[in-house]
């Protein structure tokens, strides 16, 4: 097993964005207890772009899934952007998860029965403060812009094809321009094009506006844009490797 | 060639039911509540016959009655006698209404008085009396039993004294029950037993006064080589129709006949109601069936892709559907005995008496056949469905093409409708047939089947528009609105989510619920509705001839007492004949044959003129002269009413008989009568001449200050105790008690719609419970609250019950005007705060019924949810 490297060390400003320390995770199948996750340790520092690689059954989904808070571990702890989230209350989970995790499904995951415009805004109106809709609006419509989807606002994901959907996904994962950002085999529905064009989308908001990256895939060419590949192997990390020329 | 074994076909069933339990379980409800009211209507009726048959002498007292408002003449009294001297015993029960009040004070009470004779009554059965004394030592002349209801009403006790006419007595006992309570005239208020000698002796009964009599008789024990019981009996009653032709004879195997006609028609209309419950059902079934065909769409066509044949997959949902409709039926049967235990409860003020618990097996058996057979069909057309599933559709998971024009989707809905339309046939026919049944009717099966079709179909089509402007307005509004409202509209529209036809259905259970409300608050008001200032509010009954002077003068002494008083005289009589043709033979208009048994005859107070309130629509009132003449060529004027039945009209010859004498009128006249004057009490009218020597007894009819009408019966009390004062008010109040014990019994069967449609919609909201939680799932994940994912379903589950009730409001009160304005002919008015009530109670309740059918979506741990996709 290849150890985490090193992290400079910590200032605030530089501070770990994830850390993930003894994490394991078990479920009950039945009367027997499956080990998905049998202690796991790393972090990712402030707008690092991580993949987490494994073959499927390799617990990447799974983890995944706790750093974003949608589960509880066995034991261990993951914190967030300072916060241990691993015990919070469900309502104070989801209200952390909503201003710092942006959460991009593998199968899309709209809501069917809002539009386009709607599901890009929705993170907005579950989380703002600020009360000005306004501008959460003039922001949904940018994003939706940016990747491409300006004449199909008021359509319902019955009515996009596959790579629209992703894109309306991606646009509703930023809204809040979100510290962290999750991805779960964001590609893995796609054909090579589309998947191209959200892999560059992501791309581009993890170097230009600097948010965290962490990226689930079987897919080694996608996981090569990655500046850190941590690759998972029947629930423990077997290497965790930084790309040259990244 | 191969086929599906039951066996296997059966196999497959039961384990995607097992699979599918939840979701089941709701429809399995739905089927059983209608089953439950229809087994437990039928099986309280059955309970209820087999009663009046086991006990049919006791509920008669009797082996024979014979019902009449007159003393018999004394050529009857002879026959009478006769009967006596060949052992055949008989007793009289005299039954009135008269006034009676606590020995010291002079507030007088409605009460309803029934003499017997100690010694001999009840032939059958037994008087139950706290303390259970002999019924001769508690009815002796001055002693009688009272109801509990009169000594609270009157603030007495037992060995307290009661006022009743000219007599004083004293209360000995209890009565808790008749045995021929049921067999009884209608009490208008508490009961008081005495003996016929007390009778006597209060001066209540005089010469022609309007009591009700019933001469009990009991058959001498069969003798050797004699007829047989039964047989005695039907002799005994011809002879006593011939000789009392004005009665009402009956005998024990006829026991109660009015009771046995009102529990048939009143099984009739309750098994339809039920009918409706059940139908709500079955379309729940075959919904949930349609849901469950879709998600088994991938089974279907694998196995039409291994070789089967349509009609061995129709099999296995068949048999699915025949176990979900017997298992509904089953528990619906179960159900339905605490209906059936539930009934008397409702209607105990009304029967005072409470048929013994037993299972019918016939109601039994109808309740699961219909239950059955209901579900069956409604089932059907997503059966056939099956039919038309290609399997490559299905695995290669064509959708329709989204630019399809709306010219093309009409076209496409109607070449659906158009397959469908056979089985649409089929199941009205069986609609039709199966309401036939359960209402020993086939006019009225078909007019159910009918009406219940039409009414469920402008159901659905007011729910779709409701819907679709309800689409309309979220389309031009949606950003405008909060998140949360945008939200939980929208979510109306998830596929799988209640469709118009749910809402259509919980619609039905509000439009009957609110349509017997309304009906029921309309009548009752227009119960309460004071009359004008010159149209009597008080009778007076059984006023002698020597009595009449005087209560006009009291009268004029009220204060509260405004305009004219009406004092009527009345002669009852008899119709023999009309132009010579007997009356047996005469042809009636929806009438019953012996309304001629019985009739009042008056005189006008004007000889030469219509009585007040009347006017002559139809040939000419006699002069002055004429009325003089009268005992030599009588005349009469015939009411409107009885005119157009009896189709009489001027210049025929009509016959009456009275006492013992009879004479024959020419009709003169035709008139009509406002019913609110004391003279409509009569409907022939003839000059005072031809009926001077007959007995007469006289009725009152006076306006009174509503405030004053308690000093009025008080007055009458002390100068005239064998006067019945009736305040229409009070007695109206009693006729509202009849009229609510008579609606709850079907608001609570109504009530089983309701419970059917809250049911099969909380079926179709756990049917898309997997929805649900993938979208709990990624509303957490975006940071929302339970409270605000909670918010947004509420909204959701509100909004539909709002559109169900307002689509079932609507036409309530739709159905309701036209029932009060054609059938009661009362004015309907619309009820804004009651139907703001329902509107709510409605949302209410599906919220309720869709967090039932939803709990545990909140609870979900996102990641387990989504580690299944």
């Amino acid at each position: 097993m290849t150890t985490a490297p090193s992290v400079p060390s910590e200032t605030a400003a530089n501070a770990p964005m994830i850390v993930v320390d003894a994490l394991r995770k078990s479920l009950r199948t039945g009367s027997t207890n499956v080990d998905i996750l049998k202690g796991i340790d790393f972090t990712i520092a402030r707008g690092e772009f991580a993949a987490i690689m494994g073959a499927s059954g390799s617990g990447k989904s799974t983890l995944l899934g706790l750093l974003a808070g949608l589960d509880n571990p066995s034991s261990g702890s993951v914190a967030l952007n300072g916060t241990v989230i691993s015990n919070l209350p469900e309502d104070k989970l989801a209200q952390l998860r909503g201003r710092t995790v942006g959460f991009v499904f593998q199968s899309y995951q709209l809501i069917p029965t809002l539009t386009a415009l709607e599901n890009v805004l929705l993170p907005y109106e579950l989380n703002d403060e600020s009360g000005d809709r306004k501008a959460g609006m003039d922001r949904a419509k940018q994003l939706l812009d940016s990747v491409g989807l300006t004449t199909r606002l008021d359509h319902y994901p019955v009515q996009l094809s596959g790579g629209e959907q992703q894109r309306v996904a991606l646009a509703r994962a930023f809204i809040l321009r979100p510290p962290i950002v999750l991805a779960d085999e964001p590609t893995g529905n796609l054909d090579s094009t589309n998947g191209q064009h959200i892999l560059d989308l992501l791309l581009h908001l993890n170097q230009v506006e600097g948010t965290t990256l962490v990226l689930v895939t079987h897919d080694p060419e996608l996981a090569a844009h990655a500046r850190r590949i941590i690759t998972l192997r029947d629930g423990l990390v077997v290497s965790d490797t930084i790309q040259a020329g990244t | 060639m191969a086929s599906l074994t039951y066996t296997t076909a059966a196999r497959i069933a039961t384990r995607e039911l097992h699979s599918s339990r939840g979701k089941f379980t709701f429809v399995i409800l739905s089927v059983a509540i209608g089953v439950a009211a229809l087994t437990g209507v039928r099986g309280f009726s059955a309970s209820f016959r087999t009663m009046l048959s086991l006990r049919a002498r006791s509920i008669m007292a009797g082996d024979l009655s014979a019902k009449t408002t007159r003393q018999p003449t004394p050529t009857e009294q002879e026959g009478l006698d006769r009967i006596a001297a060949e052992g055949v015993d008989s007793t009289q029960v005299t039954e009135l209404n008269s006034m009676a009040s606590a020995a010291g004070s002079l507030d007088p009470l409605l009460v309803s008085v029934k003499a017997v004779d100690p010694e001999k009554y009840p032939f059958y059965g037994a008087v139950d009396l706290v303390p259970n004394v002999p019924l001769a030592g508690a009815l002796t002349p001055s002693t009688v039993a009272v109801a509990d209801d009169l000594l609270i009403r009157l603030h007495l006790s037992l060995g307290d004294s009661i006022k009743l006419g000219n007599g004083l007595y004293r209360i000995v006992a209890v009565v808790k029950n008749e045995p021929d309570r049921l067999s009884g005239t209608f009490a208008a208020g508490p009961r008081i037993l005495l003996s016929q000698q007390a009778l006597d002796d209060s001066g209540l009964v005089g010469y022609g006064s309007h009591a009700t009599r019933r001469y009990l008789y009991k058959m001498p024990p069969p003798r050797p080589g004699k007829a047989s019981p039964d047989d005695a009996v039907a002799a005994m009653k011809t002879r006593l129709e011939n000789l009392l032709p004005d009665a009402q004879v009956t005998d024990y195997r006829e026991a109660s006949p009015a009771l046995a006609r009102g529990l048939d028609s009143s099984t009739a209309i309750l098994s339809l109601m039920s009918l409706v419950a059940l139908v709500l059902g079955a379309v729940g079934v075959a919904m949930a069936m349609r849901a469950h065909l879709q998600q088994r769409l991938d089974s279907i066509a694998i196995m039409k892709s291994l070789g089967a044949g349509s009609l061995q997959i129709m099999k296995i949902y068949l048999l699915q559907t025949l176990l979900l409709g017997l298992a509904g039926g089953l528990l619906g049967v179960l159900l339905g005995l605490g209906v059936q235990v539930a009934f008397p409860l409702f209607l105990a003020k009304l029967l005072h008496i409470t048929p013994d618990f037993r299972v019918d097996p016939r109601a039994v058996v109808i309740g699961l056949a219909v239950g059955l057979l209901t579900t069956l069909l409604f089932t059907l057309p997503t059966l056939l469905e099956i039919r038309s599933m290609r399997p490559i559709l299905i695995l290669r998971r064509a959708v329709d093409d989204i630019d399809v024009t709306f010219r093309e989707r009409v076209q496409h809905w109607l070449k659906n409708a158009a397959k469908q339309m056979p089985s649409f046939i089929i199941i009205v026919a069986g609609l039709g047939l199966i309401a036939a049944r359960v209402s020993d009717s086939a006019l009225t099966g078909e007019i159910f089947a009918g009406a219940l079709v039409v009414v469920l179909l402008f159901l659905f089509a007011m729910s779709w528009a409701t819907l679709s402007l309800l689409r309309l307005f979220l389309g031009k509004t949606r950003l405008h609105l909060p998140s949360a409202v945008r939200h939980g509209l929208a979510n109306l529209y998830r596929p799988g989510n209640p469709s118009a036809g749910l809402l259509a259905a919980l619609g039905l259970g509000v439009m009957q619920i609110m349509t017997v409300y309304f009906v029921q608050q309309a009548a009752v008001q227009e119960l309460h509705i004071s009359t004008a200032a010159n149209l009597p509010n008080v009778f007076l009954i059984d006023i002698a001839t020597s009595e009449v002077a005087g209560v006009r003068a009291l009268l004029a002494q009220q204060p509260g007492v405004q305009g004219t008083p009406e004092i009527v005289p009345v002669v009852s009589s008899r119709l023999l004949a009309v132009d010579g043709v007997p009356a047996e033979k005469l042809k009636i208009n929806h009438a019953p044959r012996g309304m001629f048994r019985s009739l009042n005859l008056t005189w006008s107070p004007t000889p030469d003129a219509p009585p007040p309130g009347s006017k002559v629509t139809d040939g000419q009132w006699w002069t002055a002269q004429q009325s003089a003449d009268a005992a030599r060529h009588p005349l009469v004027a015939v009411g409107k009413g009885d005119a157009d039945r009896l189709h009489i009209q001027p210049g025929q010859q009509v016959t009456f008989a009275a006492e013992d004498s009879q004479f024959t009128a020419t009709v003169a006249a035709i008139f009509d009568t406002d019913s609110r004057h004391a003279y409509s009490r009569a409907e022939f009218v003839l000059p005072e001449p031809v009926l001077r020597g007959l007995p007469v007894v006289w009725y009152g009819g006076v306006h009174c200050e509503p405030k004053a009408t308690a000093e009025l019966e008080r007055a009458f009390y002390a100068a005239y105790p064998t006067i019945t004062v009736i305040d229409v008010a009070a007695t109206l109040e009693v006729v509202r008690q009849v009229i609510l014990q008579i609606t709850y019994v079907i608001q609570f069967l109504a009530a089983f719609s309701i419970f059917a449609g809250i049911v099969i919609l909380a079926s179709a909201i756990a049917g898309t419970r997997y929805r649900r939680i993938r979208e709990v799932v990624v509303l957490k994940t975006l940071g929302a609250t339970r409270t605000r994912i909670a918010a947004i379903f509420s909204i959701e589950f509100a909004v539909l019950g709002l559109v169900a009730a307002l689509v079932g409001l609507v036409f309530a009160n739709i159905t309701a005007k036209l029932v009060l304005h054609y059938v009661l002919k009362i004015d309907y008015h619309f009820q804004p705060l009651l139907t703001l009530f329902t509107l709510l109670l409605t949302a209410a309740m599906t919220v309720v019924a869709g967090w039932l059918a939803s709990h545990r979506v909140l609870g979900q741990k996102p990641l387990e949810v989504l580690r299944e996709e």
